[in-house]
């Protein structure tokens, strides 16, 4: 009861922050664009890459709104060093509810953020000539899964953030998760196109089930897998919160 | 084992130990007992370990031995149960600064789960109480300083707490604003009999607002009381005698004031005469004595207390350093530039 109400307040106060500034969102936006519009456009037109008959820039929309809500959500932990280094955390901790309602409370709130990005970027891709499925549902399952994505990854940027106390180094940690994550997952081309050791950690990306479950709800109507790859997403969120959880103490002492 | 009386201190702090790896003492036995309904300042040079004790008690760090307990609830086995009956400020700045004042009372009123019913109404009750009600729409960025501590005071009190736990309350602060926060915290305290803890750097607000003073000094506990019995401790009384113009005094006065058991110095300049005593109430009349003796017209006399600073430096002088150390500067100036 009290850890459900400090997480209704996170998202809460995430709203009401994207309420007054949403400047963020729109700049966050401008570099999945350009993966888009300059980069997928181009591939589009050299026809190199099996896609399943997929025209290339409807295969790579998934992926691309994928990277660019695990972007906001991994960047989300900077907040959480910008909260420890204010008292802010401190006086949540002081709050009586439990610590991991705080942790998971900032997941969810990073999901909140993420699902904003993407419904910017997914009008870009109509305009592009992307064709979604136009079935209401399956669009509202993918934001399902972005934010369920979305959350096990800011609870990596908890993870990191309790280790990493500066923000310099928190930067550098941040860049150096999400881009191998983004290329060594099915977001660009298929695994079959990887060498064997990539595709040995691609099984491993959270990102490429998320990839899968994605594409086949908004793009491909393929969801022969959808079972495995959200079961794999509730894993990850599992695993990462539980962690994030423990070494959240860390992060104010 | 002793017999306990937990209804006797509200906060009761017996040999508590904090130790940081690898081996920085920033507690080192602490006995401290705090009564229901006081002001208590606690003193100390940077690195005492002032901030250290508060986060022990308001259950952010285990300690490493000893126990403290508030209401007779232990802060480790019982925190959360404390928890729900405090109010915390921070040292550092704790409230987001992209939304407006009365949105983050009403994130804290969300959290602290004030029934639906009550939430608005103590929401708007707390900004008034701190005298925020006209900038409550207002973006926190937009506010000053001054503005942003008594905002961060009003999350504090929402819950009407039992006791608020103030982390250096008014740092970084301009006097009028230091003063403005002090005398909202004053009107909530006599309003709700809440007890106050704070820590400050600053003698006069502990000489002026409090009720009980400690002083600690590298972990330890090394004076307790009231301001007017810390400076009477101390017994640097200094008396001072107006004497007219062109009076006969000379160095025989002095050797025969000097020579009082009382008197630790004397000296004499513009027809001033100086004496340095231990306590001006018991050596006064020996010093009339002599003047009266010697036929010296007495004008005015007057009798200077100590300052709680002198008492600061008698009882924690020696580990002063020249300045505040670097993370203290640090966190203050962020303070000032988001401020």
């Amino acid at each position: 009861m009290n850890s459900l109400r400090e997480m209704l307040a996170m998202m809460e106060l995430e709203l009401r922050r994207l309420r007054h500034d949403r400047t963020e969102i729109y700049t966050r936006a401008i570099q999945p664009i350009l993966w888009l519009v300059v980069y997928g456009t181009i591939m589009s037109s050299i026809r190199a890459i099996p896609t399943g008959g997929i025209p290339y820039l409807d295969f790579i929309t998934p992926g691309v709104l994928l990277q660019s809500t695990v972007f906001v959500s991994v960047f989300y932990g900077l907040t959480i060093v910008w909260e420890r280094d204010t008292g802010i955390l401190k006086k949540l901790l002081v709050a009586p509810v439990p610590r991991y309602s705080t942790v998971i409370g900032k997941t969810i709130a990073s999901g909140v953020r993420a699902i904003f990005q993407a419904l910017i970027i997914a009008p870009v891709a109509v305009l592009l000539g992307v064709k979604f499925i136009a079935r209401p549902l399956n669009f509202l399952a993918a934001l399902v899964v972005l934010f369920l994505v979305s959350g096990g990854f800011a609870a990596i940027s908890i993870l990191v953030a309790s280790f990493m106390k500066t923000r310099e180094r928190f930067m550098g940690i941040g860049q150096a998760i999400i881009m191998p994550l983004f290329f060594g997952s099915s977001a660009l081309y298929p695994i079959k196109m990887m060498p064997t050791l990539l595709q040995r950690i691609a099984v491993l990306n959270p990102l490429t089930y998320a990839v899968d479950a994605v594409r086949g709800l908004m793009i491909s109507g393929d969801l022969s897998h959808f079972a495995r790859d959200t079961g794999a997403i509730v894993l990850f969120d599992a695993v990462m919160f539980v962690l994030a959880s423990v070494s959240f103490r860390k992060i104010i002492e | 084992m002793d017999v306990k009386r937990p209804e006797e201190n509200l906060v009761d702090i017996r040999g508590l130990v904090k130790v940081y790896p690898p081996a920085t003492r920033a507690l080192d036995g602490i006995d401290l007992g705090i009564k229901a309904g006081r002001i208590f300042a606690l003193l100390g040079p940077n690195g005492a370990g002032k901030t250290t004790l508060v986060r022990v008690l308001t259950t952010q760090l285990r300690p490493t031995a000893g126990q403290a307990s508030i209401f007779g609830l232990d802060v480790v086995r019982k925190a959360a149960e404390v928890r729900a009956l405090i109010g915390y400020v921070p040292q550092e700045m704790s409230v987001w600064t992209d939304i407006t004042g009365y949105e983050n009372l009403l994130i804290y009123a969300k959290i602290y789960g004030l029934p639906a019913a009550v939430r608005k109404k103590q929401v708007w009750e707390a900004l008034e109480s701190m005298g925020l009600a006209g900038f409550a729409k207002a973006l926190v960025k937009t506010y000053s300083g001054g503005m942003i501590r008594r905002l961060e005071v009003a999350c504090a009190l929402l819950i009407k707490p039992k006791i608020m736990f103030l982390d250096e309350p008014t740092i970084g602060l301009d006097p009028a604003a230091r003063k403005a926060v002090w005398e909202k915290i004053l009107t909530f305290k006599k309003e709700f009999g809440t007890t106050v803890f704070f820590n400050t750097h600053y003698m006069d607000e502990a000489d002026l607002y409090s009720d009980e003073i400690a002083i600690i000094d590298r972990g330890r506990l090394v004076k307790l009381g009231t301001a007017e019995e810390l400076k009477h401790s101390i017994k640097r009384d200094v008396i001072r005698v107006g004497l007219g113009t062109g009076s006969s005094a000379g160095e025989k006065v002095l050797a025969r004031l000097r020579a009082l058991r009382s008197v630790t110095g004397a000296g004499l300049a513009d027809s001033e005469l100086t004496v340095a005593v231990g306590d001006a109430e018991s050596a006064l009349p020996a010093v009339i004595d002599v003047l009266r003796d010697e036929g010296l017209p007495i004008i005015r006399i007057s009798a200077e207390k100590p300052t709680l600073d002198d008492v600061f430096l008698a009882y924690a002088g020696s580990s002063l350093q020249s300045g505040p150390d670097l993370r203290e500067v640090r966190s203050v100036r962020r303070q000032i530039r988001q401020g």
